[in-house]
């Protein structure tokens, strides 16, 4: 009985890992297909093997741009998350007093608010400040969609770790502001690793903002490249449209092996944070 | 103990991080509330008109429609969520080998970006001509899948596999995690105290397992009343308007000039959020 409840456990599980990567499998071997074959004619699991898909879809939906972008924004939009995130969890932590008080309050009501609500409006503002299709313009939109929840996680670590250290800094010389950035902030790197993890992946697929803000075809992100190149086509040449899928999910799936590790304890302790 | 000055950079130091968030968030969103009272059409001088827009919206088929849209993909997704993602848990959290490689595959699809997702779904899906409509062909069952584009129920209904099926990867891990601060002793003790495993489950599981139960409802409440991406390339909100989501209808009325209108929409949808988000939040608070 024992036994066979655990065949039954193992069985489910390889049938769910199975489910996850069935549209990785089909993706790749539609984009490998030659544009003649109609879908799935013949052995539907058998590709052609047409390599050349990948240089017509890489020239056609200039996806190496859209790559760059996205990359230039991610990076962007962390680093300034991380600083200004990092600098607020840090005061807010130890300082209290009525301003951070109130940002951390701010911060909190907040967090429960998708950016769809005011996208809007920002839309006006970006535009009077000349910050549509800019790439600066969507990092910052970014970081700002980001804060409240990053702080957060900020300030819960920066608690749970002793004054002492800041207070040995300060003896032999530092202020309470260099302090945090020499001895603090690289001793959260647990809490910077979940923030990058939790937001880097969000900022690099964003589509509802960027459907706004990057619309010039030069400063376009993945998911608009995307769909932009997708809806030309509208359901003709599934061989690049599948291809250039592949592209486009292939620095992400790099960057989650590569991560791996650290992203499910990241997660786990942003969460549990949170 | 040494006590900060009461002056010195240390204490501006969450001012640009405010700064930040004060332009982009908070001044748009009080912008928002101003905008909606009006008939700008993005370009000519904003006209007041009260609550012309909240009412227009109300008596707007399609807004209605799609409210019941977002809604009831909200009230299926969301719980289907928590529930495969608990289950895939419960299965993940115990000792075998490639644990770490099934869960790094689970989580997988929910790190890539949704609208490439639902575009990938439509090759599998596409009526007539999708890898899942030929396979199924093969063994004479294609009508099972038929036109599903064509018909309200069948979209909604996949829409929400998808939606499930890529996000189950994260409510797992979050799971997992509070699976996995649950002391060993308890389960021990209460297998003692002669409890089954339904109740060991309902009186040990259940209650310990609460701030990842609150976390996992409210972030998917949030996810799927704004959902965006996946509807737009799996049906494009069709057939006709009927799978259209408030965001994605947000987004339309802005490009169709009616600025003011897309705001006052905004923050009804606002509403809609924090609502079951404040019920949800009260009903999951730790007794303790």
């Amino acid at each position: 009985m024992k036994y066979f409840t655990k065949t039954l456990k193992i069985l489910a599980v390889i049938l769910i890992c199975g489910a996850c990567m069935l549209p990785f499998f089909i993706l790749l071997i539609l984009s490998l297909n030659t544009p003649k074959r109609i879908f799935y004619e013949g052995n539907m699991f058998v590709p052609d093997f047409y390599f050349h898909n990948y240089i017509d879809a890489w020239v056609q939906s200039q996806i190496g741009t859209a790559i760059i972008n996205s990359a230039v924004i991610t990076i962007v939009s962390l680093l300034i998350i991380l600083a200004c995130s990092g600098m607020a969890g840090y005061a807010i932590a130890r300082f209290g007093g009525r301003f951070n008080n109130m940002v951390f309050g701010i911060f909190l009501c907040c967090m429960m608010i998708p950016g769809i609500i005011n996208t809007v409006p920002l839309y006006t503002l970006m535009r009077k400040i000349h910050a549509i299709n800019t790439l600066w313009g969507m990092a910052l939109v970014c970081a700002s969609l980001a804060l409240p929840a990053a702080t957060f996680i900020f300030t819960g670590f920066v608690k749970s770790l002793p004054r002492d250290i800041e207070e040995a800094a300060i003896i032999d010389g530092c202020t309470w502001f260099s302090a945090f950035w020499r001895v603090t902030f690289p001793l959260l790197k647990p809490c910077i690793s979940a923030v990058i993890i939790l937001n880097g992946f969000g900022i690099w697929n964003n589509y509802a903002q960027a459907v706004f803000f990057l619309q010039d075809r030069s400063k376009q992100n993945i998911p608009q490249a995307i769909s932009i190149f997708f809806q030309q086509f509208a359901g003709a040449k599934w061989n690049l449209m599948a291809a250039t899928a592949v592209i486009a999910v292939i620095p992400v799936v790099a960057a989650f092996l590569f991560l791996q590790k650290q992203l499910m304890k990241g997660l786990t302790a942003g969460a549990l944070k949170g | 103990m040494i006590k900060a000055k009461k002056t010195g950079l240390h204490t501006f130091m969450a001012v640009p991080a405010f700064l930040l968030f004060a332009l982009f968030f908070i001044y748009p969103l009080t912008r928002g509330i101003q905008m909606s009272l009006t008939d700008w059409d993005g370009l000519s001088p904003a006209k007041f008109i009260g609550f012309r827009n909240f009412i227009d919206f109300f008596s707007d088929e399609r807004a209605i429609s799609d409210i019941k849209t977002t809604v009831l993909f909200a009230l299926c997704s969301a719980p289907l969520l928590n529930i495969v993602g608990l289950i895939y848990a419960l299965l993940m959290n115990a000792e075998f080998k490639g644990k770490g490689l099934a869960r790094g595959i689970i989580y997988l699809p929910a790190v890539i970006s949704p609208l490439i997702m639902g575009y990938i779904w439509y090759f599998l899906l596409q009526p007539g001509r999708g890898f899942l409509f030929h396979a199924l062909d093969l063994v004479g069952m294609s009508s099972l899948l038929g036109n599903w584009m064509g018909k309200y129920s069948s979209a909604m209904m996949v829409l929400i596999i998808v939606n499930v099926w890529q996000y189950a990867g994260m409510t797992m891990v979050i799971y997992l995690a509070g699976l996995q601060s649950i002391p060993e002793e308890l389960y021990e003790s209460a297998k003692i105290d002669g409890a089954g495993s339904w109740q060991i489950f309902r009186y040990v599981t259940i209650p310990l397992l609460m701030p990842s139960i609150r976390i996992n409802i409210v972030t998917n409440i949030i996810g799927s009343l704004s959902v965006f991406d996946i509807v737009m390339s799996l049906t494009g909100g069709g057939p006709g308007y009927s799978t259209e989501t408030l965001s994605i209808y947000i987004m339309r009325m802005c490009y169709g000039s009616k600025t003011g209108y897309s705001t006052a929409v905004a923050l009804i949808l606002f509403v809609i959020i924090l609502v079951p988000v404040a019920v949800s939040m009260r009903m999951t608070r730790s007794k303790d």
